[in-house]
């Protein structure tokens, strides 16, 4: 294949990859800017609504039920955990974190135990062709994008326009102010964390016919949320997903023509710097 | 030539915060030894001016001459070094230390100067500079309860110590009697001449009692910049600064 | 008394191995050389309150100097043990460097971020690292007193790894008890207020980091030489949470935390990881119930209610 056909997969792949992306980190952004924690079993969400597709497509043979059921379940997970462990800490950052680990390793080995160690696919519900002048393309890929963007709009819609977006947004800019206009910050919270984990787990549901399901999936997807939220600022949609882009531009394309392992170490090693130097995002606002 | 009684100048310092500029061409002067007042109405730029003279805070533009050097780019933690020591307006203690270990904190600073100090600390040194400094703000019995357990009150005073131990030469207070009774704030007033006696001493204030009691002169701010100075009566008298005041 | 209490601990474990199997001399071993990569993470938790994601970085940076040099270049114990601190050294204070205007959550993101770049690098060069399989070191031995003492033997194992821990485990006394220990203690619980009594802040994490980085890598060293394997497993995540573990549990901010929590970790673990494969389930499952329930850990706990003199 050629260089212009190289770059052409690429491109597909990253804007693919990117949209997917964009969907997972949100979550993350979400529940940063909303309570102002780091969730480090975002991920795993992720992985769950992977694991929970291939059950209930399995099982019940329907991949669109799936994605139905995938996101609500997971939500429910995180549900139980922000009430059992997340509020009981008072979603202090340090603590939050460590708890996040924990629960983190929990869900991956829960998986293990119930799911098992092995990668198992899950047939896409559509399967055909776009045939470009170099190569064929998997059209279900395509269509993922389109999912993915649709539901990016739909959470922006639903940020911007519902009366619980409005807390959201109020609860991000200033907790206290909100909290004396009666927002039910408390909800609020718990319902950005059950968010921010339907939408990991969406973007696992739509990735699994493509990538296979396996409990480990998660740690990928999360360094990846991580490198978008931090260039792109957390709580900033419009940051997230300028960063998604670039992130998954890029991610595609060195992977494309490099390796996917050198890929991941340099979009590690640049977050990280740009974290250090600025001690924010690129649009964002402070992370301490 | 200049006088050399001047401990602290600042010359045009200006501090901007995007579209604000809280302190605006100020040029201040203190002389070796005297207790100056720096009053205003909120928002005047007072703690903005203070921090840019502690090294909190890095100025847009000016400088700071301290003793008759340069101090502009010198670090916070190199200004203490020197003798300029700043309590802050909000207390800041370590509060989960006993009182004791909050002085000593302060007062070990002085002893850490060359490599074996670190090795082998001069603690009877620094026992007794703990001593002097709680001793004199009246410390001295609470020295082993938490900090967090003191009185509002106290906790000004503790940190009043912890400036002593760093053997000020320029000592600034923020509001000190913000918060004290009636009683707390007489004695804050006969502690600060003590203090008086061997640093200079520069006071923010809204207490007007304290300033006619302590300052022998009083520089007022307004909106970042110095729009009188002169003895206490003087500045009592003055027309704009009662437009200031009254205008808040 | 709370040297002899320490003093005591380590007889306690000097003597432990004439009582117990022989089994658990390796076992013992093992936890106390983790033990001293818990103490030096500890170090920077407890002491300098930051929480790092990343010390695999570092205690793999002793593993591979160390690992590396003998493998490739033949040295023997005593150099390849330098050769490792010196790598541990370098990647501290680099990492001290990079991270010092960086505090809490984003401190923890960014040691996350280069560890995890640092362990997917000796995946890529593989060839050299020998990757997730890693590679066997061989007929190690220390020249002591005219007697040649092979590493792999149980009995000097158990020693030698008893040596490291103790080294480190007074070392990290003698710091927290100096003015360095305080200093960071103070900078700990209000960063603005000690940069104001005239301390160089920013030294003082770069010197915390740095310190925190060798003893890992002293550790980290030791686990090579004692038992002969180089691998990338130990740069992964897990190894950078495994001593958050350990330090909390125990108790962070306290001396002999670190010793208590790889103690019981590694046995739960061992235990556990005998009855399913999903062992690791404890390791989340003990978070979860240290930060609910015992946010202290263990010797912090018994610290605050009855020994408050404990370091």
């Amino acid at each position: 294949m050629s260089l212009e056909a190289h770059l052409f997969l690429a491109l597909l792949e990253g804007t693919v990859g990117a949209l997917v992306l964009a969907l997972t980190a949100l979550g993350l952004s979400l529940v940063f800017g909303v309570m102002r924690i780091v969730n480090v079993a975002h991920g795993a969400f992720f992985m769950l609504g992977a694991i929970v597709t291939w059950y209930v497509s399995t099982l019940l043979g329907s991949f669109l039920v799936a994605l139905v059921v995938a996101p609500l379940v997971v939500g429910a997970v995180a549900v139980v955990a922000d009430r059992l462990v997340l509020r009981p800490i008072g979603y202090e950052p340090e603590s939050t974190i460590v708890a996040t680990i924990g629960l983190l390793y929990i869900l991956e080995q829960a998986v293990l135990m119930t799911y098992g160690p092995y990668a198992r696919p899950v047939t896409a519900p559509i399967y055909f062709r776009v045939d470009f002048p170099w190569f064929g393309y998997s059209g279900y890929k395509l269509i993922v994008g389109l999912v993915a963007a649709i539901l990016l709009v739909a959470t922006w819609i639903a940020l911007a326009r519902t009366k619980l977006g409005l807390y959201m947004r109020a609860t991000q800019q200033d907790r206290e102010m909100a909290q004396a206009f009666a927002v039910p910050v408390g909800r609020v919270y718990t319902t950005a964390f059950g968010a921010g984990a339907g939408l990991a787990a969406v973007a696992g549901a739509l990735i699994v016919p493509v990538q296979q399901a396996h409990y480990l999936m998660g740690l990928d997807a999360l360094l990846l949320s991580f490198v978008v939220v931090i260039l792109g600022g957390l709580g900033s949609l419009r940051g997230t997903l300028v960063a998604a882009f670039v992130v998954g531009l890029s991610d595609g394309a060195v992977s494309v023509l490099f390796s996917p392992t050198l890929a991941k170490i340099v979009a590690t090693l640049l977050v990280a710097l740009v974290l250090a130097v600025r001690g924010r995002g690129l649009f964002g606002e402070e992370i301490a | 030539m200049a006088p050399v009684t001047a401990l602290l100048e600042t010359k045009a310092i200006s501090k901007r915060f995007g579209g604000l500029e809280a302190v605006s061409g100020v040029d201040l002067r203190l002389d070796r030894g005297e207790v100056r007042a720096l009053i205003g109405p909120n928002g005047a730029g007072k703690t903005t001016l203070v921090s840019l003279i502690s090294g909190r805070l890095n100025p847009t533009s000016g400088r700071v001459l301290f003793a008759g050097r340069d101090v502009t780019s010198l670090r916070a933690w190199d200004r203490v070094g020197l003798g300029i020591v700043y309590t802050f307006q909000i207390t800041s203690i370590y509060r989960g230390f006993s009182v004791y270990d909050n002085v000593a904190l302060a007062a070990q600073r002085r002893r850490l100067r060359k490599l074996s100090d670190w090795i082998a600390l001069d603690r009877q040194a620094v026992a007794r500079d703990v001593e002097a400094a709680l001793a004199t703000v009246g410390l001295w019995a609470l020295r082993d309860q938490p900090a967090r357990a003191l009185a509002y009150g106290h906790q000004r005073l503790l940190e009043v110590a912890m400036a002593l131990a760093l053997r000020p030469e320029l000592l600034i207070l923020d509001e000190p009697s913000q918060g004290l009774a009636a009683a707390e704030i007489d004695g804050l007033c006969g502690l600060v001449r003590d203090i008086a006696r061997a640093a200079t001493v520069l006071v923010i204030e809204h207490n007007m009692a304290v300033v006619l009691e302590l300052a022998g002169r009083v520089t007022v701010m307004d909106q970042g910049r110095i729009i009188a100075e002169g003895t206490p009566r003087e500045i009592e008298a003055h027309a704009e600064v009662q437009k200031a005041y009254l205008g808040r | 008394m709370t040297l002899g209490l320490h003093l005591g601990v380590l007889a306690l474990l000097a003597g432990l191995q004439l009582v117990v199997p022989p089994f658990h001399h390796g076992m013992l071993a093992r936890i106390m050389v983790l033990a001293a990569y818990a103490a030096g993470y500890n170090l920077l938790l407890g002491y300098a309150g930051l929480m790092s994601l990343g010390h695999a970085m570092f205690f793999s940076a002793g593993m591979y100097g160390t690992g590396l040099a003998i493998h490739y270049l033949g040295v023997g114990v005593a150099t390849g043990f330098l050769l490792g601190v010196v790598a541990g050294l370098a990647v501290a204070a680099a990492v001290g460097l990079i991270t010092l205007r960086t505090a809490g959550p984003a401190f923890l993101i960014v040691t996350m971020m280069l560890a995890q770049a640092f362990y997917l690098a000796t995946l890529y060069f593989n060839e050299i690292t020998g990757g997730d399989q890693g590679f066997i070191l061989s007929g190690l031995h220390l020249d002591l007193g005219g007697r040649r003492l092979a590493l792999a033997d149980p009995a000097v194992k158990y020693n030698v790894a008893l040596a490291v821990f103790a080294a480190c485990l007074l070392l990290n006394l003698w710091l927290v008890r100096s003015p360095i220990g305080r200093i960071l203690l103070a900078l700990r619980e209000n960063e603005e207020r000690t940069r104001l009594l005239g301390y160089n802040t920013s030294r003082y994490k770069l010197l915390a980091v740095t310190v925190s980085g060798v003893i890992s890598a002293v550790a980290g060293s030791a686990y090579t030489l004692l038992f002969s394997y180089v691998g990338s497993t130990f740069a992964g995540i897990l190894y950078s949470i495994y001593p958050l573990l350990w330090a909390l549990l125990g108790g962070a901010g306290t001396t002999l935390g670190p010793l208590v929590g790889t103690l019981v970790m590694t046995y739960l673990v061992d235990v556990t990881s005998g009855l399913t494969t999903a062992y690791l389930i404890v390791v989340g499952a003990t978070l979860v119930a240290t930060i609910l329930w015992v946010p202290a850990g263990i010797v912090g706990g018994i610290r605050a209610r009855w020994a408050p003199w404990l370091p």
